[in-house]
C-alpha cells in the first residue's frame, strides 16, 4: 500500500512527499471512515484529522506494514468517538427505498456495486440498532475482512469481546433482514 | 428461519464488501490537509499543544479526555494541599519555640497561646521571656477586675441565703475530708 521511502521523506518534513502519502492513504482512510460513519462530510473530516495526526506523529512509524494498522487505529478511534456522540434511533428505520436497493442487489444474478449514498443507506439501516462497539467490530471484521488479531490490534479489545460483539451484530442484522427482506 | 436470515446476511455482507466507498474531490481534501499543516507550522507548531504533547499518545478520545480531567483534578488538589501546607508552615514559623533548651522564645501571639506553649513544653517561663504588650496587660487587668466583681457578687448571694451557705460549707468540708483520705 505505502512505501517506506515516502514515509521516510515525509518524516523529515518533506511536504511534497507527504502530499503523495495523502494521495495513497486518504482513499483507504475515507473508505473505512465512510463505512463506519455512513456520512460523506463526517468521513472527510475524519480523514483530514487523521492525516494531520499522521503528519505530527510520523516519527513513530518504523515499517510500512505497521503504517496500515496505525492508520486503521487512528481512523477507527476517531470514528468510534463520533459514533458515541451520535444518538441511536429508538426504532428500526424502515426506509423502503434502501430495502429495495438491498433486495435488487442481493438477487442471485446481481453483482453490481453500490454507490456511496446507497452504501451509507444500507450500513446505517442495518446497524442503527447496534452499539458503536458492535458496529465497529462488524465493519472491521465483516466488511473490511480483517482477522481477529488485526481487529484486536486496531481496537485494543480482547478476542472474546470481539467475538461476542460480532456474534451479536450478525444476529441482529440477520433478524432484521429476515423481518424486512 | 434463522438460516434464511443468515443466508440473506451473507449476501448483503458480500454486497457491502465489493462496494468500496469512493472519495470524490480528493484534490480538494488534500489541499485542505496541506493548508492545515502549513497553518499549524506557521503558528510555531502550535497544533500539538501541551495537552496534545502529554496525552496525544492516547488515541481513544474519551480515555484521553478522562486522563486530562483526572490530571487537572490532581493538579488542583496538589496546589490546594501545597497552599494549606505553606499556610501551616507560615503559622508555625511565627510560633517558633525552643523546647529542649533552658530558654523558650515565642515571637508573637496572644498571652494565652504563649502560656499554652510553655505548658506543653513543661518549662517554666523565664521572667524576661514574658513580654506582653500594654493592650494585653489592660485586658488582663480588666478580666481580673471582672473576676473579682463576680466573686464578690457570689459571696453576697451565699451570705444572704443561710441554707445555701450551710450547704456549701458542708460540701467544702467533704472535699477537705476526701483530700485527707486520699
Amino acid at each position: 500500500m505505502t512505501d517506506l521511502k515516502l514515509i521516510e521523506e515525509s518524516r523529515s518534513g518533506n511536504l511534497s512527499s507527504f502530499r503523495k502519502l495523502i494521495d495513497q492513504t486518504s482513499p483507504f482512510a475515507y473508505s473505512v471512515a465512510f463505512r463506519l460513519l455512513g456520512d460523506d462530510d463526517q468521513a472527510k473530516d475524519v480523514v483530514q484529522e487523521t492525516m494531520i495526526t499522521i503528519w505530527l506523529k510520523l516519527k513513530k512509524i518504523r515499517t510500512a506494514e505497521v503504517y496500515k494498522t496505525w492508520i486503521y487505529r487512528i481512523v477507527v478511534n476517531k470514528c468510534y468517538d463520533q459514533l458515541r456522540k451520535m444518538k441511536r434511533r429508538p426504532e428500526y428505520f424502515t426506509d423502503d427505498r434502501t430495502w429495495s436497493v438491498i433486495a435488487d442487489n442481493t438477487a442471485d444474478t446481481a453483482s453490481a456495486e453500490l454507490e456511496n449514498s446507497e452504501i451509507a443507506g444500507v450500513i446505517n439501516l442495518l446497524t442503527e440498532k447496534l452499539s458503536p462497539r458492535q458496529k465497529m467490530v462488524f465493519v472491521l471484521s465483516e466488511i473490511e475482512q480483517l482477522s481477529a488479531d488485526e481487529v484486536m490490534a486496531i481496537t485494543g479489545l480482547a478476542r472474546t469481546v470481539i467475538k461476542a460483539n460480532l456474534y451479536y451484530a450478525r444476529k441482529r442484522i440477520s433478524e432484521l433482514l429476515e423481518k424486512y427482506l | 428461519m434463522m438460516k434464511t436470515g443468515y443466508h440473506k446476511y451473507e449476501k448483503v455482507r458480500d454486497l457491502l464488501r465489493r462496494s468500496v466507498p469512493g472519495l470524490d474531490s480528493q484534490a480538494q481534501l488534500e489541499e485542505k490537509i496541506i493548508t492545515s499543516i502549513k497553518e499549524g507550522n506557521k503558528r510555531g507548531n502550535g497544533y500539538p499543544d501541551i495537552l496534545g504533547f502529554l496525552f496525544g499518545w492516547v488515541y481513544i478520545g474519551w480515555v484521553r479526555r478522562s486522563l486530562v480531567a483526572v490530571s487537572a483534578v490532581l493538579v488542583i488538589f496538589f496546589v490546594y494541599q501545597q497552599a494549606v501546607i505553606m499556610k501551616e508552615l507560615d503559622y508555625l514559623s511565627r510560633k517558633s519555640i525552643i523546647i529542649d533548651g533552658s530558654t523558650g522564645t515565642v515571637n508573637t501571639g496572644d498571652i494565652e497561646k504563649r502560656l499554652l506553649m510553655y505548658k506543653l513544653s513543661g518549662k517554666k517561663p523565664a521572667e524576661e521571656d514574658l513580654n506582653i504588650s500594654r493592650q494585653q496587660m489592660d485586658e488582663l487587668i480588666e478580666s481580673v477586675n471582672e473576676l473579682h466583681d463576680k466573686y464578690r457578687d457570689l459571696i453576697n448571694i451565699i451570705n444572704s441565703d443561710p441554707e445555701l451557705r450551710k450547704y456549701i460549707e458542708q460540701k467544702l468540708d467533704k472535699k477537705e475530708k476526701s483530700k485527707f483520705n486520699l
